[in-house]
C-alpha cells in the first residue's frame, strides 16, 4: 500500500519534472512568457492586457478547471493498476522484429555507409511521423465513431482551458492513448532495429525526443488556455496554433470536428478537417453553448460515458437486427 | 590496556571465524573416532584432477595439424579415459607473475580419468546415437585428424565442442544427477561413517565436497566479487594477490583457481544483473556448514530436506548459467552469421568470419548439448533445442550434417540457407528466455529494442490532446 501511495506521489511529480512530459514546469513557464508577450503585443492600447486571460480565478479555479485538478489526480492514481495490465511496448516490438525476421528471411543491413547520425535522424523524424499520424487518426476517430465519441465527450465538456485540461480524458480514453503510443513505438523500434541494427537512435534534448522538445518548448501548453495565439495562415497550414486546437474545443457547430491534429496540420488538410485561426478570436469552450446542470460533477464524467455507450451499443443491435430482418 | 588487547583479539578471532566461514575449506574433522593426523575434513582432490584433465584435453584438442595423427589421438585419450601416472598439466600453467603450484595431474590426484565419470545416457543433439560418453570419444578421434581442431568441410571446432560438452556430460551432470540428487538419500554415504576407511570425512561431507569440486570455483570464491573471480580463472597477473589465499606466491590448482562453469557464472554475473556464482557457492557452504555442524551423526530427515533445498538452489543456478551461455554464444552465431552474409554479398573475405562462425557455433552446440545432461529431461525444450541448432552449422553451400555413417563419416544433406538460420539463433535466445528465465543475457541479439524503448519511455499514458 505505501509502495503504492510512494509510486503515485512520484508519478505526479514526474509529471512537473520529466522534460519529456507536456507540463514539464520549464514548458509551463516558457509558455507563460510567450503568453505575456503575445497579450502585450496583440491587446489593443487601451485595454489592460495582463491577467484576465492570464491569471483569472474565474479560469483557474472554475467548477470545470477543478475538475480537470480531480480528474488528473484519480486518473494518475487509477492507472497505476491500469498500466501493468497494458501490453508493453517492448513485447510489441518484440514480436514484430521476429516477425519481420519470419516474414522477410533474413535480415538485410539498410543504410551501410550512412554515418550514424543520418540514421539517428531517419528514426526521429520516422518516430514523430508516425506518431503525429496516429495521433490525428484516433482523434479522427475519437469524434467520428459514436462508441468512443461518449468516452471523449470528457475532454471536450471543460467549460475552461488550462494546461491541466491535457489530462481531462475518461480512463477508457487512456487506455486507447496507451495503446497508440505501444502501437507508434513498438512498429518504429522494430523496424529500424531490424533494418539498421544498434545505430537506430533517437535525437533528444534533455531526454526528450528533439521535436516533441520542440513543440513543447515553443507553447504547447498554450493549446490548452484562453491565450488565443494563431501563427500566420500559411504556417497554419503546416502547423497547428494554440488557436487553431481552441477552435477545436469551440461550442460553434461550424467547428465540431475540425483540427484534429497535434503538431502537424496536413493530416487535417489532406482529410478537409483543417480550419485556420482568425484574428481576434473569441469562443466558447465545452460541448454545446447550454450549460447543463451537473456536466462538471466527477460521478457524471466517469459514469454517463458508459450508460451512453450502452445506449449505442443497443441502438446498433438494434439496427443490425432491423436490417436482417427487412432483408 | 590488557583488557584492550583482549577485546581486540577476541573481535579479531570472531571476524577471522566469520571470514573462514566464507571459504569452502577448513570445516573440522567430524567423523567419529577419527584417529588420523587431518585437521580439516574438505577434499575435492579427484574434481581438481578432472578440472585440469579437462582444460589440458581442451588444448589438445586444438593440436592437430590435417592428418590422421594416432600419437596425438593417443595423448588426447590418455587425458581423457587412461589413468597412467605422470600425466603433465598441459593447461593451465603458470603464466607471467601467475605461478601455479602444479605441474602434473597426479600432484593433485592419482589414477583420475574423464570417461568414467561422463554421461551414459543418449544425446539427441548428436549424431550417431550415442551416449554422452561415446560422444566425447568420438570427437576426440575426430579432433586429432583435424586441423588445429577445425574441420572446414562441416565447421565443427572440436576443442571447443569437446570442452564445452565435457563440462556438461562430466561436471554438471555428476554434481546434480549424482552428488546432488541420489547421494543425499539418508542410505547413501551417511554422515555417521566415515566415507572410506581411515578417511578424515564421512559420507555425506565428501559427496557434497566433490559436487563443489566439480562447480569449478576457487575456495574464496565468496569474499571476492564475480570480476575477481573471472581475473583468477583468466590468470591475470593482478589476479595472484586475490588467489594466492595461502601467499606462498603461487595459486594451488587444487582450491585457489576458477575454471569451468564457476568461471562462466562470474563471466555473466560481472554484467551486473545476476549472482549466479555467489549464489551458488553460498549454498554450497551453507550445505557443508549444515553437515559439518551434524558433527558425524546420520543426518535427520529434516536436515537432508534442507540440504537438498540448498542442492536445488545449486542445480537450479547451474543450470541457469549454461542456459546463459547457450543464450550468448546464440547471439555470437547470430551475429557472425549476419557478418558472413554481409561478406558473401559483397564478395568480401569469408574464411576468416566463417572460421569465426564455426568457433561460436562450437561453443553453442557445446552448451546446449550440457545443457541435456541435468537431472531433468527438458523433453520439448530440448526437441525444439536440438532442432534449431542442428547437428552442424549450416555451410555456404546451405547444408548441414544429419548424420553419421557406418564408417563414422558425416552424410550432409540441404538445409535452410544462412540467413534463414540467423532466425533459429534468435529463436534459440527467445526459448531460452521463456523456458529459463535467462537474466544476464550477454550478446541479445535483440538488446537494441530495449535500450531504444527506455529511451522513448513509457507508453501509458492519459493525455488528451
Amino acid at each position: 500500500m505505501f509502495e503504492t501511495f510512494a509510486q503515485f506521489y512520484q508519478d505526479l511529480i514526474v509529471a512537473f519534472t520529466d522534460p519529456k512530459k507536456r507540463v514539464y514546469w520549464g514548458y509551463l513557464a516558457v509558455s507563460l512568457g510567450i503568453a505575456l508577450l503575445w497579450l502585450k503585443c496583440k491587446t489593443p492600447k487601451d485595454e489592460a492586457w495582463f491577467g484576465s486571460k492570464l491569471f483569472s480565478r474565474r479560469i483557474w479555479w472554475s467548477e470545470s478547471a477543478r475538475a480537470d485538478y480531480l480528474i488528473f489526480f484519480i486518473n494518475r492514481f487509477s492507472f497505476l493498476f491500469i498500466a501493468p495490465l497494458l501490453l508493453a511496448q517492448l513485447t510489441v516490438a518484440t514480436w514484430l522484429f521476429e516477425a519481420l525476421h519470419q516474414w522477410i528471411g533474413h535480415r538485410p543491413v539498410l543504410g551501410q555507409g550512412w554515418p550514424d547520425w543520418t540514421v539517428m535522424a531517419c528514426f526521429t523524424l520516422f518516430y514523430f511521423l508516425l506518431d503525429d499520424f496516429f495521433r490525428f487518426y484516433l482523434h479522427k476517430l475519437l469524434h467520428e465513431m459514436p462508441c468512443l465519441w461518449v468516452f471523449h465527450k470528457v475532454h471536450h465538456s471543460a467549460r475552461v482551458l488550462t494546461p491541466i485540461t491535457v489530462f481531462r480524458a475518461h480512463p477508457v480514453e487512456g487506455i486507447l492513448f496507451s495503446l497508440r503510443t505501444t502501437l507508434v513505438q513498438a512498429i518504429s523500434i522494430a523496424l529500424f532495429v531490424f533494418f539498421f541494427g544498434s545505430r537506430a537512435d533517437l535525437a533528444t534534448v534533455f531526454g526528450a525526443s528533439i521535436f516533441a522538445f520542440l513543440f513543447n518548448i515553443t507553447g504547447s501548453n498554450l493549446r490548452h488556455s484562453h491565450i488565443a495565439l494563431g501563427y500566420w495562415n500559411w504556417l497554419e497550414r503546416w502547423l497547428i496554433s494554440p488557436a487553431q486546437h481552441q477552435i477545436h474545443h469551440s461550442t460553434n457547430p461550424v467547428h465540431f470536428d475540425k483540427n484534429y491534429g497535434v503538431v502537424l496540420s496536413v493530416w487535417d488538410r489532406i482529410n478537409g478537417t483543417l480550419v485556420l485561426s482568425e484574428r481576434n478570436q473569441d469562443l466558447q469552450f465545452g460541448l454545446s453553448k447550454q450549460v447543463e446542470i451537473g456536466e462538471q460533477k466527477l460521478l457524471n464524467l466517469y459514469l454517463q460515458p458508459f450508460l451512453e455507450f450502452q445506449e449505442v451499443l443497443l441502438s446498433r443491435i438494434t439496427k443490425s437486427v432491423k436490417a436482417l430482418t427487412n432483408r | 590496556m590488557k583488557v584492550k588487547v583482549l577485546v581486540s583479539a577476541v573481535v579479531m578471532a570472531t571476524a577471522s571465524n566469520v571470514f573462514a566461514a566464507q571459504n569452502y575449506a577448513d570445516f573440522p574433522v567430524t567423523v567419529k573416532g577419527y584417529e588420523g593426523k587431518a585437521e580439516h575434513s574438505v577434499a575435492y582432490t579427484g574434481q581438481a584432477a578432472r578440472q585440469v584433465l579437462h582444460t589440458s584435453l581442451k588444448k589438445l584438442a586444438g593440436k592437430g595439424n590435417g592428418q590422421a595423427n594416432p600419437e596425438l589421438k593417443a595423448q588426447m585419450l590418455s587425458y581423457y579415459e587412461g589413468k597412467d601416472a605422470g600425466r603433465e598439466i598441459i593447461s593451465p600453467t603458470s603464466k607471467g607473475a601467475f605461478v601455479v603450484t602444479e605441474t602434473q595431474v597426479d600432484e593433485l590426484s592419482k589414477e583420475k580419468n574423464l570417461s568414467g565419470k561422463a554421461y551414459k545416457g543418449a544425446v539427441p543433439g548428436w549424431p550417431g546415437n550415442m551416449t554422452g560418453q561415446e560422444v566425447l570419444s568420438f570427437m576426440i578421434d575426430k579432433a586429432s585428424a583435424a586441423n588445429k581442431g577445425y574441420d572446414p568441410l562441416t565447421g565443427y571446432d572440436y576443442a571447443q565442442l569437446i570442452s564445452k560438452f565435457a563440462m556438461g556430460a562430466v561436471f554438471y551432470n555428476q554434481a546434480v544427477d549424482n552428488y546432488l540428487d541420489e547421494k543425499l538419500e539418508a542410505d547413501t554415504k551417511p554422515n555417521n561413517k566415515a566415507y572410506g576407511e581411515g578417511k578424515p570425512y564421512t559420507g555425506k561431507e565428501h559427496v557434497w565436497d566433490e559436487a563443489f569440486g566439480y562447480f569449478g570455483a576457487q575456495a574464496n570464491a565468496l569474499n571476492l566479487t564475480a570480476e575477481q573471480v573471472y581475473k583468477v580463472a583468466k590468470q591475470k597477473e593482478e589476479a595472484l594477490a586475490y588467489a594466492d589465499v595461502n601467499k606462498d606466491g603461487k595459486v594451488s590448482l587444487y582450491n585457489e583457481m576458477t575454471y569451468a562453469h564457476a568461471y562462466y557464472a562470474a563471466g555473466f554475473d560481472k554484467g551486473g544483473k545476476t549472482d549466479y556464482l555467489h549464489t551458488i557457492v553460498q549454498a554450497f557452504v551453507d550445505g557443508r556448514q549444515l553437515i559439518a555442524d551434524a558433527n558425524g551423526e546420520a543426518l535427520t530427515d529434516e536436515q537432508r530436506n534442507k540440504l537438498k533445498g540448498y542442492a536445488k538452489t545449486i542445480a537450479d543456478n547451474w543450470e541457469m548459467v549454461i542456459a546463459e551461455a547457450v543464450f550468448k554464444y546464440a547471439g555470437s552465431t547470430y551475429k557472425d552469421l549476419q557478418k558472413l552474409n554481409e561478406a558473401i554479398e559483397s564478395n568480401g573475405d569469408a574464411a576468416k568470419l566463417f572460421r569465426k562462425y564455426a568457433k561460436h557455433w562450437g561453443e553453442l552446440k557445446g552448451f546446449a548439448l550440457a545443457l541435456q545432461t541435468g537431472k531433468d529431461n527438458l523433453g520439448e525444450t530440448a526437441v525444439k533445442l536440438n532442432r534449431l541448432v542442428g547437428f552442424s552449422p549450416v555451410l555456404l553451400g546451405n547444408t548441414q550434417v544429419t548424420g553419421i555413417d557406418a564408417k563414422g563419416n558425416y552424410v550432409q544433406s540441404s538445409s535452410i540457407n544462412m540467413k534463414e538460420y540467423m532466425l533459429h539463433m534468435l529463436k534459440v535466445q527467445k526459448l531460452m528466455v521463456d523456458q529459463f528465465g535467462v537474466k544476464a543475457r550477454a550478446n541479445d541479439v535483440m538488446a537494441d529494442l530495449g535500450d531504444l524503448a527506455d529511451k522513448l519511455g513509457s507508453g501509458s499514458s492519459v493525455e488528451n490532446d
